[in-house]
């Protein structure tokens, strides 16, 4: 099982592939939206995307600032789930 | 002449773009993008499938809400939901003041057709006129929003989606159909639930700036009423019923020329539903540097649902006349339009 980090990385890389941007361009504890790398519809896509690639369920009330903010938060979000 | 991929339409300047010594595109060399693609449509297929069948069982007035412009993929999808997947449709047309005549005629046709009821909605033509002028000449939106679509698109889109929403709930429906294509949206997006909250928070800053440079009336379009949204337990769910098919341009404009449907003569070779799309385009590319439909017609070349002639001549052929035409309604000057790209590249 990944650890934080290697999730980080995971995500760090669909970021960058999906939203044609550098990883320098990525600040991992800032908010994706307001990095202005992501609107409404990078969340979807950041959602189906951690419930496939790390078999967790996401549920509507789920989906907000406090789990999916920032990089950092979202590989919270997931290994907090891993672990539920 | 702009360098473009030797497969499909990417220019130089479209983000994260590079070529091989072929000239071929990162997207293009990407060959498991496609097949990623399909699975994710058969899952989103049966996705749908399950939410119609649970939305047709409540047998309510409507099963769904359809944002319906009068364009080609829009009365194609409007269609699909009523004859192929049987669904009660109440469709929604967003008015904003430069639908052409004739797609005008295409709503009530289509609609008297099919038996489906359509409601419309027209903001002020000075209110919209604003909100488009603002759009165009000021950086509201961030860049990679930008990738798919024009930022007047996007604001007229923003308050479709906005408006739609408040009819579902209003009227209890739980589903907002949309005809968007692959390419205009990602795959994730085939079948979503709305967020309110967190699409809120995203455009705060976009609706923030916009509300600067137009007025404080801005909000009753953009926003739900307070109560609505904290009355509400079930938001609707997303449905974009095109992107699970396969379809050419010719084969929509087949099939729907059945029910009467003629495209409209004055819009450009994207648009089939509104006037503004040429003048939407041509300021894309002084900011930008390409043009906002060149992913999606990328991606239809590499499905093999249009040629790359075709698709160039789409994006490359510009009516200045069509243009200008725009900018004189919207009272905008060359000036203006000169200073467009610096102040986006100055965020002021």
């Amino acid at each position: 099982m990944e650890s934080t980090l290697q999730i980080q990385e995971q995500l760090l890389e669909f970021v960058c592939r999906n939203y044609m941007v550098e990883r320098d361009d990525v600040i991992p504890d800032e908010s994706l939206v307001d990095q202005g790398i992501i609107d409404s519809f990078g969340l979807v896509e950041i959602s189906g995307y951690i419930q496939k690639e790390f078999g967790i369920v996401v549920v509507d009330s789920e989906m907000n600032r406090a789990n999916f903010g920032s990089i950092v938060k979202i590989s919270n979000f997931v290994e907090k789930k891993r672990n539920s | 002449m702009k360098k473009r991929c030797t497969h499909c339409i990417l220019s130089e300047h479209f983000p994260g773009v590079s070529y091989d010594s072929e000239g071929v595109c990162s997207f293009c060399r990407d060959k498991s993008f496609l097949q990623t693609e399909e699975n994710a449509i058969q899952k989103a297929q049966e996705q749908v499938d399950e939410l119609l069948k649970t939305v047709k069982a409540q047998s309510n007035t409507y099963d769904a809400v359809m944002l319906y412009s009068g364009g080609k993929d829009s009365t194609y999808t409007l269609y699909q939901a009523v004859k192929k997947y049987g669904l009660k449709v109440l469709s929604f047309t967003l008015d904003n003041g430069y639908i052409p005549n004739q797609t005008f005629d295409n709503i009530v046709k289509i609609t008297d057709k099919l038996g489906v009821d359509n409601l419309i909605f027209r903001p002020s033509k000075e209110n919209m006129k604003a909100i488009v002028k603002a759009s165009a000449l000021y950086p509201i939106y961030n860049k990679r929003t930008m990738v798919r679509i024009s930022s007047v698109c996007n604001s007229c889109i923003s308050m479709v989606n906005t408006q739609a929403l408040r009819i579902a709930l209003e009227k209890n429906i739980s589903i907002i159909l949309a005809g968007f294509t692959l390419g205009q949206i990602p795959v994730n997006s085939i079948i979503y639930k709305n967020n309110y909250t967190f699409l809120e928070e995203s455009r705060a800053k976009s609706n923030s700036l916009l509300r600067k440079y137009t007025g404080e009336w801005l909000d009753t379009y953009y926003n739900l009423p307070t109560s609505l949204v904290k009355n509400t337990v079930e938001w609707p769910t997303m449905v974009n019923l095109l992107c699970l098919e396969k379809l050419s341009e010719e084969e929509i404009v087949a099939a729907i020329s059945t029910l009467g449907w003629t495209a409209p003569k004055n819009v450009d070779g994207c648009s089939s539903n509104c006037q503004l799309n040429t003048f939407n385009n041509v300021i894309h590319e002084k900011v930008y540097g390409y043009n906002p439909y060149e992913l999606e017609l990328s991606h239809m070349i590499r499905k093999g649902l249009i040629d790359r002639e075709t698709a160039i001549s789409k994006v490359e052929t510009m009516d200045p006349e069509l243009f200008k035409s725009i900018a004189d309604d919207l009272q905008i000057s060359e000036d203006e339009i000169g200073n467009a790209g610096s102040l986006y590249k100055t965020g002021k």
